[in-house]
C-alpha cells in the first residue's frame, strides 16, 4: 500500500498546515482592515457640502438606553418599535430631514462618554441626556430640548424629607448620570451606590439597598405612580437635555438644531412635550 | 452505649432530617411570601394559558431565546474553527507558531469576556476606520465571545489530540500516510469523539456568556435573553418588579440543564467504553 507515493520531506507537510493556519488568521485579519465602511467612517468631520452622510444611508440611526420611560421606552405598536418623549423628538427630526428613524438600544455609559458615536453606531445619542462641559469635551450637542430637573425619591413611610438628611445613607445612582454628579456634590455625607440603569436602581431601593435615588424627575415621579414611594425633592440644575453627536459633525449638529426650532415655532414640539409632561 | 449500631444510625439520621427541615421552615416563615409573588411572580409576566394571556413569556422566547442562541450558535461555531488552528499552531514544529498560538490563548483566557465585549464593541470600528464586522456591534460583540471561547476550546482540542494513543499516529505513518493525513484522517477524529462532553460544557458556559452582550448597543429585535429581562423590569406590563429575571431563568435552566445531563452522560459513556 501507499506504494506509489513519492517520498515526502516529513516537515513540508506539519509546515504547510502551519502555514495555512497562518494565511487563514491573516485573511481574517485583513478582512477586518478592509474599509466597508467607505466614508461615511473615520474623521471626525462626516458631513460635507452636499448634504449629510449618516452611518447608515438614507437612516437617521438613533442610540438610546431604553427603557427609560417617560422618554423612552419599548412599543410594537409603534414603527420604530419604540415611544417616549425622546423618540418623537427624533423621530420629528428625521422626518423633518427626510430620513427614516432607526433606534439601537444602548447602555448609557458608552452613549455619554461618546464611545458608541466614536464607533460609527448611530448619528445621534438621545437618551435623557444633559448637556454638561464635561460631555462637550467628548461630544457635540444639540440646543436643549427638555429642561431637567433632578428629585429625590424615598419609601413613603421614609424619615427622609431633604437632601440633608443623607448622612450616612445610602442613596442609589445611575453611572454616568448628571443625578451621581449631582448627589456627589450636595448630598454630603451620602454613601452613594452605582447602579447600571434605572430597572436595578428601583429594584434596589424595594429590596432596601438602598434608602433613597437621586435621578431625574420624571423617572422618579414614574416611579411614585407606581406606589409606595414619593418624591419628597426637586432642584432645579439650570441644565437641559440635548441630542449628542460625534465631535465635529458640525453639518448634522447644524441641521438637527434647525429641526428643533422649526418644530418650537410650529407647535410641533409643544404638542408632543404636552402628551408626556401636560400637568391638568 | 446500650444503643446497637443500626439504631444509633437511625438516630442520627432522623437529627439530620430535623435540622434540615427546621431549617427550610425556618427560611420559610421569615421569607415574605406576599412580596416575593408580586414582585417575582407578578401575574401580568407569568399570564394565564387558559384565558390565552401568556405574559411577557412570547418576548422573552421569540426574540431573547432565539437571539441568545443565535448568537452562542456563531460564536462557538467560529471559536471551534479558531480553536483547531490555535490547537495545531500550539503542537506545531515550528517555534514561532507554538509562541503565537500560546501567547494567544494565555493572553484570552486572563481576561474578563465582558472586558473582550467592550473592547471588541467599542474598539473594532475605530480601530478599521468605522468598518463593523457583520452585525454591526453586536456582530463585535460576538466576535469578542469568539476570541476568548477559541482561547479555551484550544486548549481543550489540543489535550484531546495529545490523548490519542501514540501508536495510531505511528501505525498510520508506518502505513506510509503524510503527516498531514495522518493529522486529518486519524488523529482529529479520535481527538473531537475525546473533547466532545468538555466542548458540551463551553457551548453551556457561552450560552450564559451571551448574557454580557448587554453592555453594547442593541436594536430592540437584537436582544437577547438577559437584557430583554432587565428591560422588562423597568418596561412592560411587569415594569417596577423582577418577574422577567425568573421567566429568563427558567428558559435558560430549560436549555442548560438537558446539555449538561447530556455531558455527564457522555462522559459515563466514554468512562465505560475505555
Amino acid at each position: 500500500m501507499a506504494s506509489s507515493t513519492l517520498p515526502r520531506p516529513r516537515g513540508i507537510i506539519r509546515s504547510s498546515i502551519a502555514l495555512a493556519s497562518t494565511l487563514a488568521l491573516a485573511a481574517v485579519l485583513t478582512a477586518c482592515g478592509s474599509d466597508d465602511g467607505g466614508d461615511s467612517a473615520g474623521d471626525s468631520g462626516s458631513g460635507d457640502d452636499s448634504g449629510l452622510t449618516t452611518v447608515s444611508s438614507g437612516t437617521l440611526t438613533v442610540c438610546s438606553d431604553v427603557p427609560y420611560p417617560p422618554f423612552e421606552d419599548f412599543d410594537d405598536t409603534s414603527e420604530s418599535g419604540f415611544k417616549g418623549f425622546d423618540i418623537d423628538i427624533v423621530q420629528a427630526i428625521a422626518d423633518g430631514l427626510e430620513l427614516e428613524l432607526a433606534v439601537k438600544d444602548s447602555s448609557f455609559d458608552a452613549l455619554q462618554s461618546g464611545q458608541a458615536l466614536n464607533a460609527n453606531q448611530c448619528d445621534i445619542a438621545a437618551s435623557a441626556m444633559t448637556i454638561t462641559e464635561e460631555r462637550q469635551a467628548a461630544l457635540d450637542f444639540s440646543d436643549g430640548y427638555y429642561d431637567s430637573q433632578q428629585s429625590l425619591l424615598v419609601a413613603e413611610d421614609s424619615d427622609i424629607a431633604s437632601i440633608d438628611d443623607l448622612d450616612g445613607v445610602k442613596v442609589g445612582v445611575q453611572q454616568g448620570t448628571t443625578g451621581k454628579v449631582y448627589a456627589e456634590e450636595n448630598a454630603t455625607g451620602a454613601e452613594l451606590v452605582s447602579f447600571p440603569s434605572d430597572a436595578e436602581m428601583f429594584q434596589a431601593i424595594k429590596a432596601g439597598q438602598v434608602e433613597a435615588l437621586l435621578q431625574d424627575l420624571p423617572v422618579n415621579i414614574n416611579h411614585q405612580d407606581q406606589g409606595g414611594f414619593s418624591v419628597v425633592e426637586t432642584y432645579s440644575t439650570d441644565e437641559s437635555y440635548g441630542l449628542a453627536m460625534k465631535k465635529g459633525n458640525t453639518a448634522l449638529v447644524d441641521a438637527v438644531n434647525e429641526q428643533l426650532s422649526e418644530m418650537r415655532d410650529d407647535g410641533t414640539y409643544d404638542e408632543i412635550y404636552n402628551s408626556y409632561f401636560a400637568t391638568e | 452505649m446500650a444503643l446497637k449500631r443500626s439504631t444509633r444510625r437511625t438516630l442520627s439520621r432522623a437529627v439530620l432530617y430535623a435540622v434540615l427541615l427546621g431549617v427550610l421552615l425556618l427560611v420559610g416563615l421569615s421569607a415574605d411570601w406576599a412580596t416575593i409573588r408580586a414582585n417575582f411572580f407578578a401575574p401580568a409576566g407569568i399570564g394565564n394559558p387558559f384565558t390565552g394571556d401568556w405574559g411577557t413569556w412570547p418576548d422573552l422566547l421569540t426574540v431573547g431565546v432565539k437571539n441568545s442562541l443565535i448568537y452562542t450558535a456563531v460564536a462557538f461555531g467560529a471559536g471551534l474553527v479558531l480553536g483547531v488552528v490555535l490547537a495545531l499552531m500550539r503542537l506545531s514544529p515550528v517555534a514561532a507558531y507554538r509562541w503565537i498560538a500560546t501567547a494567544y490563548i494565555e493572553f484570552f483566557r486572563g481576561l474578563p469576556v465582558l472586558l473582550v465585549v467592550l473592547v471588541m464593541a467599542f474598539g473594532i470600528p475605530i480601530a478599521f476606520n468605522g468598518w463593523t464586522p457583520p452585525g454591526g456591534t453586536v456582530g463585535a460583540g460576538v466576535v469578542g465571545l469568539i476570541l476568548v471561547a477559541a482561547a479555551y476550546m484550544a486548549e481543550t482540542i489540543r489535550a484531546g489530540i495529545q490523548a490519542v494513543p501514540k501508536g495510531q499516529t505511528e501505525a498510520a505513518r508506518s502505513l506510509g500516510m503524510s503527516a498531514g493525513r495522518t493529522t486529518i484522517t486519524v488523529v482529529l477524529p479520535q481527538a473531537f469523539r475525546i473533547v466532545i462532553p468538555p466542548l458540551t460544557n463551553e457551548f453551556v458556559l457561552l450560552i450564559k456568556d451571551t448574557a454580557l452582550l448587554f453592555v453594547i448597543g442593541f436594536a430592540a429585535d437584537q436582544r437577547e435573553l438577559t437584557t430583554i429581562a432587565r428591560d422588562f423590569m423597568a418596561s412592560s406590563e411587569t415594569a417596577g418588579t423582577a418577574t422577567s429575571l425568573i421567566q429568563a431563568s427558567i428558559l435558560y435552566l430549560l436549555i442548560t440543564l438537558p446539555l449538561t445531563r447530556l455531558v455527564s452522560w457522555l462522559e459515563r459513556k466514554q468512562q465505560k467504553a475505555r
